[in-house]
């Protein structure tokens, strides 16, 4: 029974069946057909109905089929960790991007991404932390007159 | 009309210094706004409008319209070396030409991409020059129910997207279309799948989903910790940057492909350079001797589509000259342009200012020569850009990405809106759902349904407006396309139980 | 008599430093000017050549810019507006697409009657058009053509809730005709079904129509606009055709953040004024096919406010659902 479990598409694919079933719990709200034709919970209705479907189809397809190399394989957590901070050092960037504007947040994230993920010394983590932001607004801001985002600082 | 005179008239016009440089401003802007995901030809070009007024106006036509192909040749840039679509119609030629550049051809797919790029931008310029009026009568038979059925046409290229597992592959598309239906209905004024965001309201950009789910997946998925991040591998020798004799035989289809595709599916108004670049990958490869290599580094898979999107540009202009019709946000700014220098654009136009429409047509020439000239030595330029270690390249695709979706819009939210979108691109990955049928889902689904509710508006319910001519054809097509492989697969079926009955 | 004249100088120089301050703001930095269309739509179009214009009859002593804050129909600009509270440096190029968002999304968090009016400035008129090739030659014959045949003509347009509609719903009520409508997102797209034969006839920007009809291609019916179109004479309005119908304009207004000063809001007002006694704007107006109509902000207010009315009518007529 653990063997399918691991695999992935069972779990996507009920995900995708409770987004299917979101979608068509929306879609009935609508209006099906409207006075001049279709109406807005038209589509939804049937593309919704159609992932729930095919959802199903791969969870069966996951249940049924024997994959002997689903009992080996174990989450990745490593592998899960490091790209949960590298997402979350994108997030933090984009949060503190008003409060800190760009040179800094984007610095930040660099700097984040060299030494702790890449692992690189500091020698060489701080400089390509100044480097980018700055090779950025250079190009950007500066040359091609987009505007980033300042913040308090700059 | 004299077709020889008038192109004479306008290389005289053409091959001044000043629209000369002109053209060139106007396609090396274009380039590096190409290049640059997020900021596309229609903004840069309404910013540059007041500019454009001090200058006379058949130079600044010939740069904006050099922005406009231009932006068409730069896109496909960082597709290919960083997995980020330049621009929306880019996304189909990340879908090869970055595979190519994994295996240590980023320069031929460079290279090709230039190419098909000439070939096919000077063919839909001189398709422009012979066919334009006529052809604009065919854009105007063209209505919703041609447009529902070559929506199903396009998607129904899901199946050859899909890869090994087709339930996959239409689950993705479905994900697609749901991300295409957010926003405000335009037909009942109710919003759906809003969430109760405001910013919501209008839909999400397509530009957001294409560059989290392809280029910030691509940065998650290569957080692995083991594999020494490993540069793309750079071609050595001048050789390895060009396209091979074999490529270009091999994309002898791709060229003739991409320019009939993309010109036509230009001059139908409102369908864009995204739909004919997914269309003449998806022909391309249903044609091709070897499909299963498509996805996998296949050099047509780069040559059909970013043809495609060169051509489409001369397609457009067909509407916007002959009858003043703008096909697409650029046009449409164009089209402001003209009529602020004081020019008609419509049905007369051609004849009562041919020096401006003849003398756009030649700088057009010029400009796809200019282009390639200016694109080919940058291949080796941007190669060596993947000398660059990933320590820094992929933080830099990061910023290159934020930066895209900022200078868009300026809001937060929407960067938001990226970070989510990598996820999802990283989950997909992982996941092995196929990334190319969201992106058909999302710019098709939406204007499937429209042209539906627009069909079916227009015959007040009777489905029957379906099977006029024209749509009958397409979705005769789109249903061949969708029973071969199903056939194929039920034969091989069949096959495979015989052979297990025979002893 | 040295006192009363030294209050008689007091008061005398008290009044001048009222009078003094309130002549005495204006903006000293770069006015920002937020449109709901990104760059190159209408209102983009119209605040940069508003920009222009005042820099050319020197009424300010610094620049406006255009900030686009496009998206949710307006929303996103209107809660823009709306956040910069007092700002007196800040100004909204608005359209009615701002009073109609809100009545219909709740996701429209900031309706036009929470911004502070300034002035109006124009209405955008429009035409009814048919292809030449057609057999309707006043709007009454296509009128009676779609009373005999119910639901059978069609007319392309924008969505439910545009003008478009609106005075589409407005004349089926008012005649017992009722014709199919269909829309289109693109401007391009609606006259493209037109000329093609797909549908029957549009309600149209003149600018838009101007060289199909010079062209012999399109045929016009009717205007919709107060005063008389250059380029187009002897079209009747909705009235002069025969149908009592006064259209639900399309405004173009100029506001601001809820809370700004009184004195920044009379400047304003002032400017715009003035703007709109200029020798350039009439030349704009019409070389733009703009129908002038300009109001203060007390007659402004009131106008959205009646406009707001109107539309909730149709839209409730029309069966799109209110929220507002």
């Amino acid at each position: 029974m653990n063997t399918f479990v691991r695999k992935g598409d069972f779990w996507s694919g009920l995900a995708m069946a409770a987004l299917g079933a979101y979608v068509v719990s929306q879609a009935l709200r609508w209006d099906y057909m409207g006075e001049d034709g279709p109406g807005a919970g038209f589509f939804p209705l049937w593309y919704g109905g159609l992932m729930i479907v095919l959802s199903l189809l791969l969870v069966l397809g996951a249940v049924l089929k024997s994959d002997p190399s689903a009992a080996s394989r174990r989450i990745n957590w490593p592998e899960l960790r490091r790209v949960g901070a590298c997402w979350g050092a994108f997030v933090a960037c984009i949060a503190l991007l008003q409060p800190l504007g760009f040179i800094l947040s984007f610095g930040l994230m660099t700097w984040f991404l060299v030494s702790v993920l890449f692992r690189k010394p500091q020698k060489v983590a701080i400089p390509t932390a100044v480097i980018s932001p700055l090779g950025f607004y250079a190009v950007f801001a500066w040359a091609l007159g987009i505007s980033l985002p300042t913040g308090a600082l700059f | 009309m004299d077709t020889i005179g008038g192109l004479l008239q306008g290389f005289d016009v053409a091959l001044t210094w000043s629209n000369l440089t002109m053209c060139f401003v106007g396609v090396f802007l274009g380039t590096v706004i190409g290049v640059l995901p997020g900021l596309g030809p229609p903004a840069t070009i309404a910013m540059l409008l007041p500019l454009t007024l001090k200058l006379e106006p058949t130079g600044a036509m010939i740069m904006l319209a050099g922005i406009y192909y231009g932006a068409k040749y730069g896109g496909s840039t960082t597709s290919i070396l960083l997995n980020v679509p330049g621009e929306s119609a880019s996304v189909v030629t990340c879908l090869d030409g970055y595979q190519m550049a994994r295996k240590g051809r980023a320069g031929p797919a460079l290279g090709m991409a230039a190419i098909a790029s000439f070939v096919a931008g000077t063919f839909g310029v001189i398709a422009l020059m012979l066919v334009a009026p006529p052809l604009a009568r065919l854009s105007l038979a063209f209505s919703a129910p041609e447009y529902f059925a070559l929506m199903v046409l396009g998607l129904t290229m899901v199946v050859l997207l899909s890869g090994e597992s087709l339930t996959k592959g239409l689950l993705s598309m479905l994900l697609g279309l749901w991300i295409a239906s957010m926003g405000t209905d335009l037909f009942t004024a109710t919003s759906r799948f809003t969430f109760g965001q405001t910013a919501l309201l209008g839909g999400i950009d397509f530009v957001i989903v294409a560059i989290g789910i392809f280029a910030i997946g691509e940065v998650l998925a290569n957080m692995e910790p083991h594999s020494a991040p490993e540069m793309l591998p750079v071609p050595k020798g001048l050789r390895n940057l060009l396209p091979t004799w074999e490529d270009m035989k091999a994309c002898r289809f791709a060229f003739l492909n991409g320019s009939l595709v993309g010109f036509i599916v230009g001059i139908l108004p409102g369908a864009g350079s995204t739909i004919a670049s997914f269309l003449s990958y998806g022909i391309e490869k249903a044609v091709s001797k070897h499909p299963e290599q498509f996805g996998h580094g296949a050099i047509e898979g780069v040559a059909a589509p970013e043809g495609a999107n060169n051509a489409e540009t001369g397609g457009a202009l067909v509407p916007l000259l002959t009858l003043g019709i703008p096909g697409s946000g650029t046009t449409a700014v164009l089209l402001a342009a003209l009529i602020l220098w004081g020019f008609k654009p419509g049905p007369l136009f051609i004849q009562e200012s041919p020096t401006l429409f003849w003398g756009l047509v030649a700088s057009m020439y010029i400009g796809n020569v200019m282009l390639l000239v200016l694109n080919l030595p940058l291949v080796a330029v941007f190669a060596q850009l993947l000398k660059m270690p990933a320590f820094a390249m992929y933080p830099m695709i990061l910023g290159v990405s934020l930066v895209g979706v900022y200078s868009d819009s300026s809001s937060i939210f929407e960067l938001g809106l990226l970070a989510i979108f990598g996820l999802l691109g990283y989950g997909m990955r992982k996941l092995d759902f196929p990334n190319a049928p969201l992106v058909l889902g999302l710019v098709l689904g939406d204007a499937m349904e429209k042209a539906l509710r627009q069909s079916l508006m227009m015959s007040q319910g009777h489905v029957s407006i379906l099977f006029r001519p024209i749509p009958a054809v397409l979705l005769a097509v789109a249903a061949v396309l969708l029973i071969v492989p199903l056939f194929k697969k039920f034969n091989a079926m069949r096959v495979q139980v015989l052979d297990q009955e025979a002893p | 008599m040295n006192l009363k004249k030294m209050l008689c100088a007091v008061a005398g120089a008290a009044l001048v430093s009222v009078g003094a301050a309130h002549a005495q703001w204006k903006p000293t930095k770069t006015v920002d000017v937020i449109v709901h269309t990104g760059p190159g739509g209408g209102s983009d179009l119209l605040a940069r050549a508003i920009a222009t214009l005042m820099e050319k009859e020197k009424l300010l002593p610094v620049r406006m810019q255009v900030i686009n804050k496009p998206g949710g129909n307006g929303a996103v600009a209107a809660a823009a507006v709306s956040e910069r509270k007092d700002d007196p440096n800040t100004l909204a190029l608005v359209t009615s697409v701002w009073i109609a968002g809100p009545l219909t999304s709740s996701e429209a968090k900031v309706a036009l009657t929470d911004l502070k009016p300034i002035a109006c400035l124009v209405f955008d008129p429009a035409v009814f058009v048919v292809r030449t090739d057609s057999p309707y030659k006043t709007l009454k014959e296509f009128i009676e053509a779609a009373k005999a045949n119910p639901g059978q003509l069609k007319q392309s347009g924008g969505s439910v809730t545009s003008r478009d509609n609106i005075v589409r719903q407005q004349l089926q009520h008012a005649t017992g005709a009722r014709w199919a409508f269909v829309s289109f997102p693109g401007g391009g797209e609606r006259l493209a079904a037109l000329l093609g034969g797909h549908v029957d006839m549009m309600v149209i920007e003149p600018q838009e129509a101007g060289e199909q009809v010079r062209a012999g291609k399109l045929r016009v019916l009717a205007r919709l606009s107060e005063n008389p179109l250059p380029g187009y004479p002897n079209v009747p309005t909705l009235k002069e055709a025969g149908y009592d119908i006064t259209p639900t304009p399309q405004i173009r207004a100029v506001m601001a953040p809820p809370q700004m000063p009184a004195e920044a809001a009379a400047y304003w007002e002032d400017r715009f004024a003035k703007l709109h006694a200029s020798p350039s704007w009439k030349k704009y107006l019409e070389e733009n096919q703009l129908d002038d109509h300009f109001t203060n902000s007390a007659e402004l207010g009131k106008l959205i406010k009646q406009i707001e009315d109107e539309l909730r009518t149709q839209y409730q007529a029309a069966g799109v659902k209110v929220v507002r």
